[in-house]
């Protein structure tokens, strides 16, 4: 069974009175412990899929499974439960929350869930140093560089053990040096078994991962 | 909890001027009832001393002692004719009062008020002699030369040494003291009670005013306290009768019951309670609008922020927990600062009004209650905004 599929997904926005169809009916699915690069020129619908993916959004039709679970009908409240549990999100300008310190940004999908404070504190501590950033957990976002900011970000994106990593543009705002840092830390995570999808439009940054997946004008290619 | 404290500092400058408008609010809401409770206090101290059972009645018209006249209108004579029309009244005690009086002992000088009255003065003032003995009904038969002085009295005339037995001169009239009466403070008018001296009204009204029938006031203790309303209007009728007041004619003497001491008090309380009140509303509304506002716009720079704890996880009340928490946080500090103020103003107006004040628990809880209403008052809206926002347009790039 895979980890995530969909069948014949679409997505329509209301704009005012006009619909726009930004998905056109998307089949496919991503396997437990994959590294997947969803491509594709800006418009192609690639931000909508991976809202999808992550559970932000609902399709308009079609069905989407996460864990054997359908994810069409679920509340607002389920959800953000499934987000907390099951996904970890990287994305390009980071958003990290500027008055936390890099310690406190890393713990925070902890706080939406029961946790044992002594536990998550500890294992925010050990994803500091898988990241390389343990001198740095009292520094607030603002001190640090783009490069440490998504380190951070991505401590921040696993701490809950997700199975599903969604990283869109994750080297967007980054020179290349970081950028291949950055690839690899997420190569990485892959390596001890979380699935990786990542929304990039650099076709380097895609080499990165086992299958690629191109997407045009809403559908897949 | 942490986070909202946080934010709290992080947006320092906006949470202080949030803080302080609570706290102006809080502080005045807090003096006020620390005032009322201070008023009823200070009234049922007062009431407790005076005799919850008593009436005194002082002669002359209120609109003459407006004037500042002292019209002589009650006779000794009504006191025996009072305890004998009124079956439930246990205690009638007359008083002459003379004000300005020089007192000396020795070289030792000063100036008071001296009352002349029964044995069962300080039995009717529930005011004790604690040095000494009270003076007997042999001392007014006698119209005999003995008194009863104030702990102030005491103070300036003799110090540390035992006044009893000591000869004073009161108006140059040689006056034995007899009896040292308790600390007793002052009045609910101002007045100080400690520098009292207290004679035989027989000695008083012979040899320091020269009369034969009148007095300044008397007071009646009645064993059926619950009817002392009923009894007050009897009293005033059988005094217009035994005066002869005609039917047109206002009271020539006034009637000061524990209910009208009550009254006073609050009433003295309500013209501040009420200018304060008001200004203390006026500073939570504003706060409360002030606050609003704020966290609007602080809900509108801090979209990203939501978006993000949206897509790791935060549900729509936890978003609305955080942001009340951090209103109410910001109002609670408000509250205890603002209950601070008003310990530290109520210690001035104590010190420039003389006016009584109470902090008790309740002047506290009525204060965070407050605070707590401004703060989720304010904040509910800001909050639900705040859920509103849907994570993947907040972080849209």
């Amino acid at each position: 069974m895979p980890l995530c599929s969909m069948e014949n997904v679409t997505k329509t926005y209301r704009l005012g009175s006009q619909t726009v169809e930004v998905l056109r009916g998307v089949s496919f699915g991503i396997e437990q412990g994959e590294f997947v690069a969803i491509i594709g020129p800006s418009g192609a619908g690639k931000t909508t899929l991976m809202n999808l993916l992550g559970c932000l959004d609902v399709p308009t039709s079609g069905r989407y499974m996460l864990s054997g679970r359908d994810m069409s009908n679920l509340t607002d409240d389920e959800l953000s439960l499934i987000r907390n549990e099951h996904i970890g999100f990287v994305f390009q300008n980071f958003y990290l929350i500027p008055y936390a310190t890099v310690f406190e940004n890393v713990l925070l999908p902890t706080l939406y869930r029961d946790h044992n404070t002594n536990e998550a504190a500890k294992l925010a501590s050990r994803l500091l140093e898988m990241v390389g950033l343990q001198e740095r957990d009292k520094f607030r976002p603002g001190q640090l560089s783009g490069g440490e900011q998504q380190r951070v970000a991505i401590a921040r994106a696993i701490i809950n053990n997700p199975e599903l990593v969604l990283a869109d543009e994750p080297t967007g705002q980054l020179d290349s040096k970081t950028a291949t840092e950055i690839m690899k830390i997420l190569a990485r995570m892959n390596q001890d078994g979380k699935a990786v999808a990542i929304i990039t439009h650099d076709v380097n940054i895609a080499s990165y991962a086992q299958r690629t997946i191109r997407m045009e004008d809403g559908l897949i290619v | 909890m942490k986070q909202a404290i946080q934010a709290v500092m992080a947006y320092r400058v906006r949470s202080f001027f949030c803080l302080i408008s609570v706290a102006l609010g809080i502080s005045s809401i807090a003096v006020i009832v620390a005032a009322t409770e201070g008023a009823y206090k200070r009234a049922f101290e007062i009431v407790g001393r005076f005799g919850p059972d008593s009436l005194l009645v002082i002669g002359g018209s209120e609109e003459s002692r407006a004037l500042g006249r002292w019209p002589k209108t009650i006779k000794l004579a009504y006191v025996e004719a009072v305890r004998q029309a009124f079956p439930t009244v246990y205690m009638v005690v007359p008083m002459t009062f003379v004000g300005d009086i020089p007192v000396s002992f020795r070289d030792k000088k000063y100036q008071t008020r001296v009352i002349g009255s029964t044995a069962d003065y300080t039995r009717a003032w529930t005011w004790p002699v604690i040095q000494g003995s009270d003076f007997t009904e042999e001392d007014i038969k006698g119209i005999r030369n003995v008194g009863l002085i104030g702990q102030e009295v005491s103070r300036e005339l003799f110090g540390e040494t035992d006044p009893v037995g000591k000869y004073i001169l009161v108006r140059r009239i040689p006056v034995q003291v007899v009896g040292v009466l308790a600390e007793r403070g002052i009045t609910g008018g101002g007045h100080k009670l400690d520098n009292r001296i207290v004679l035989p009204i027989t000695t008083v009204m012979k040899k320091f005013v020269n009369e034969t029938q009148y007095i300044t006031a008397f007071r009646a203790r009645f064993v059926d306290q619950h009817n002392l309303k009923a009894r007050e209007e009897e009293l005033r009728l059988f005094l217009r009768q035994e005066m002869r007041t005609a039917d047109d004619q206002p009271d020539p003497f006034r009637i000061v019951s524990p209910t009208a001491i009550i009254k006073f008090l609050v009433a003295l309380t309500g013209s501040l309670v009420a200018f304060i009140g008001i200004a203390g509303i006026i500073c939570l509304i504003v706060a409360g609008f002030v606050l609003a506002n704020l966290f609007l716009l602080s809900v509108k720079e801090r979209t990203k922020e939501i978006g993000i704890r949206r897509a790791i996880g935060a549900r729509r009340r936890d978003i609305v927990t955080q942001f009340l928490g951090e209103s109410v946080i910001i109002t609670s500090i408000g509250g205890i600062v603002g209950f601070i103020l008003a310990l530290l103003g109520s210690r001035l107006l104590t010190y420039i009004a003389e006016f009584p004040m109470y902090f008790s628990w309740k002047a506290f809880a009525v204060g965070m209650g407050l605070s707590w209403i401004v703060g989720i008052a304010s904040g509910l809206q800001p909050a639900s905004r705040a859920a509103q926002i849907e994570p993947i347009e907040a972080i849209r790039e």
